[in-house]
């Protein structure tokens, strides 16, 4: 079947596609969101461990290989949202070093735009949807910009019993910033502190897309179908231009959706797996690929978690899941000798009864229940986060298997390199440091398997077809109509999460296919 | 945006306690209860119920009480889509009903092999035993999905069953302070 044709088909109502579809959509674009997962409320928004999980993916359509198989249903979302709907929303920024990763460092790429480009739209996007922090307290580490529209968060015993550890560690922390609300904004009400972020804040005291992009998107007349899953993009038959989408409605019917343009926005891995599924005989190898770089350069963040036991009740059921403190102190790619990359430090979260039998996967039986009871009031962590090289082996292919549309499977192999390892191995030996020096009775770290937090690259942007997928606005190098939207667009990945810079990367791009729409769809 | 309210305010809730079928019709209650009034399985045999039990209990003490086999059983049983069962964030590709029954088989000719009998028949000891070999890799001639993956998997299912509830959260003393609270108490 096919459908009246829009301007502007996304393809993803997650974090990247509501922002394309806010700006289109007031720019009067008639658009249309795609989008493979049902249309969750904030009613939907149970709060509970087991029923938040029906909000994750169910056995998505990629097989997980490598060393270190990335972590794709708990990294991952399923629905309007996307996985912005249940995100921690800590809010850090990249710094100016990771644009320029290859000029400094002759490591990875670099970034075709420097970081001052996309400053402005870090601050737009505070402006428009919230951020809780302290600027000028981040600013000892990066350049100045505008103060975030509300104050930091309230802080915990959780949190700040570990200011004076880190302070003599020489890492001076400061309040992280959040996509959450101190105070009301916007009519959104202000934060509670029950620390059921993850699996959806039903008030909208925290920004996920129902409650700020997207709800504007829809105000404006965009149109989201639910449960539309997309399998291929189409072209004109000189292979020039692409002409829409191909997808599966909720009866599994096969739909036509034709669009002047076409925005990819269905994340890291999707994207490239619709892209090499769209090949045709103009473009043997998947559509936007004469690079051959569709799929490749896959990363993700490594999580050095560190846990203590206190004598005293650090009240660790109050907070957000977000982290109330953080330093960029690590940040530098040579911070830790012997090993390369940058680190991003973080303490003080709520955690719920999942983190506790976590926080110590090896107990079982009677010595997780004496555990159980003694971490609910006492204990707390510290989370560094760490970057991981570009690494052109990391990629997402076409598998022979096929999914439930007749769609091959996407097949992502991930595995971190020795120079990961090593960050990650130094972040545990400061993380326990500062752990040490903080009076804890007990201190661990959380070894085991090696943590995959974040999925970015895989279409990355680039100065040409050359060395790369897309431009620095996320349009394709060789057909001009077609863009892609979110973490995928990343070159490099620093340590900082990714999705403030999503957020202000695709404000940018969608302001600029606003303003050149002229040329992309004469 | 619409106002949600705060706190207690939302009463949004249509999923509750999960639905059991008890005489041919559906009945909707906690997974403790469904095993107190003997409910029949779905889809496990009486077998497979006891050694989950069997093995719920060694990873998480009470989880046999809480209704760990009763909860797997009505999970296997919906879409994987609405299941809230920890394969689905362990990237265990559906059916799940596979994962759990391979395990079983995995888990009870292991036991059979080292032992002498099923998992469900051993001693608590040898159980504890056994499950800490299994979180380790540690049992030679094991077949199937890897023994830290079964353990991690009927681990976070126990710890669920026992402490994601709401009595959970009140028998470890932390305040549950729902926004949205989960019907008769999940
Ligand atoms: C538990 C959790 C905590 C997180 N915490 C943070 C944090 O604190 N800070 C931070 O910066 N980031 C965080 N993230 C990451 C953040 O949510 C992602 O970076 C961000 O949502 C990615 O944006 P996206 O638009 O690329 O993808 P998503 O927001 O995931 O949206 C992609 C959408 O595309 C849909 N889709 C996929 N394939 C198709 C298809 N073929 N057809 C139609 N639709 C399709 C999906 O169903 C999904 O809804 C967290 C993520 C999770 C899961
Ligand atoms: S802690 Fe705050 S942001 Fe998180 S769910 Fe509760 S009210 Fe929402």
């Amino acid at each position: 079947m096919t459908n009246e044709k829009v301007d502007v088909v996304i393809v993803g109502a997650g974090a990247s596609g509501s922002v394309y579809a806010s700006v289109l959509a007031k720019a009067g674009k008639k658009v249309v969101l795609l989008e493979s997962g049902p249309d969750w409320q904030l009613t939907d928004l149970i709060s509970s461990e087991i029923w938040g999980r029906r909000v994750k993916p169910a056995g998505a359509p990629i097989l997980l290989e490598g060393k270190n198989p990335m972590a794709y249903a708990a990294q991952g979302g399923w629905g309007v949202g996307g996985a912005a709907l249940h995100y921690y929303a800590n809010f850090p920024r990249l710094l100016p070093t990771d644009f320029r990763m290859k000029s400094e460092h002759g490591r990875g790429h670099d970034w075709p735009i420097a970081y001052e480009d996309v400053a402005p739209f870090y601050d737009k996007v505070a402006r428009e949807i919230g951020v809780s922090g302290d600027a000028r307290a981040e600013e000892k580490w990066r350049p100045a910009g505008e103060a975030y529209p509300m104050p930091p968060m309230k802080t915990f015993r959780n949190g700040n019993i570990w200011l004076k550890a880190f302070e003599a560690s020489g890492i001076p922390m400061v309040p992280a910033p959040v996509g959450m609300n101190s105070v009301e904004f916007k009519g959104r009400p202000a934060c509670l502190y029950d620390g059921w972020c993850h699996v959806g804040c039903p008030i909208g005291a925290l920004a996920n897309p129902q409650v700020t992009y997207l709800g504007e998107a829809r105000k404006a007349g965009a149109e989201v179908r639910a449960w539309s899953t997309v399998t291929r993009v189409l072209t004109n038959p000189a292979g020039t231009r692409v002409t829409g989408v191909e997808y599966y409605d909720d009866k599994h019917q096969k739909q036509t959706q034709e669009a002047s343009v076409v925005l990819l926005a269905a994340w890291s891995a999707q994207n490239p797996r619709l892209l090499l599924n769209s090949a045709t005989d103009k473009h043997p190898k998947g559509l936007g690929n004469a690079s051959g770089l569709v799929g490749h350069f896959m990363m993700s963040h490594h999580v050095a978690s560190t846990w203590a036991m206190f004598d005293e009740d650090v009240q660790n059921h109050m907070g957000t899941i977000a982290v109330q403190y953080m330093s960029y102190e690590r940040y530098p790619k040579k911070s830790h000798d012997g090993a390369f990359g940058s680190s991003f430090v973080t303490a003080g979260f709520a955690v719920k009864t999942t983190d506790l039998a976590n926080s110590r996967a090896d107990l079982y039986g009677p010595e997780l229940a004496d555990y159980m009871k003694r971490a609910a009031r006492n204990l707390a962590g510290i989370k560094t986060f760490g970057e991981e090289q570009p690494n052109v082996e990391n990629r997402v292919e076409l598998a022979s298997e096929k999914d439930e549309f007749g769609m091959p499977l996407g097949r992502l192999i991930h595995s971190f390199d020795s120079d990961a390892v090593a960050l990650w191995n130094a972040n545990f030996e400061e993380g326990l440091n500062v752990a040490r020096a903080s009076g804890a009775k007990e201190a661990w770290s959380a070894r085991g398997t090696m943590p995959t937090s974040h999925l970015l690259g895989g279409t990355i942007m680039g100065t040409s077809a050359a060395n790369s997928v897309v431009n620095s606005y996320g349009q394709s190098h060789e057909l001009p109509n077609l863009w892609v939207a979110g973490p995928g667009i990343f070159p490099t990945e620093g340590a900082s999460n990714p999705t403030f810079t999503i957020f202000a990367l695709s404000q940018r791009g969608a302001e600029r296919m606003a303003s050149q729409w002229g040329t992309l769809t004469n | 945006m619409t106002n949600m309210g705060r706190r207690g305010f939302v009463k949004g809730a249509t999923l509750g306690a999960l639905a059991f079928t008890v005489g041919g019709v559906e009945a909707i209650m906690a997974p403790g209860e469904a095993r107190a009034r003997n409910v029949p399985f779905r889809l496990l045999d009486a077998h497979q119920g006891e050694t989950l039990e069997a093995l719920g209990e060694t990873l998480v003490p009470q989880a046999r009480e809480a209704g760990i086999a009763h909860y797997i059983d009505q999970q296997l049983s919906v879409p994987p889509h609405e299941a809230l069962l920890q394969a689905r964030i362990f990237n265990v590709r559906p059916p799940f009903a596979d994962f759990y029954r391979t395990a079983i088989v995995s888990i009870d000719e292991s036991s059979r092999r080292i032992l002498g009998r099923d998992f469900a028949q051993l001693s608590a000891a040898d159980q504890r035993e056994f499950v800490g070999r299994m979180r380790q890799n540690k049992i030679e001639g094991w077949t199937g999905r890897p023994g830290a993956a079964v353990y991690a998997v009927l681990r976070a299912d126990a710890v669920d069953v026992v402490y994601g509830t709401m009595e959970g959260y009140e028998a470890l003393g932390i305040p549950y302070m729902p926004h949205i609270t989960p019907e008769k108490r999940w």
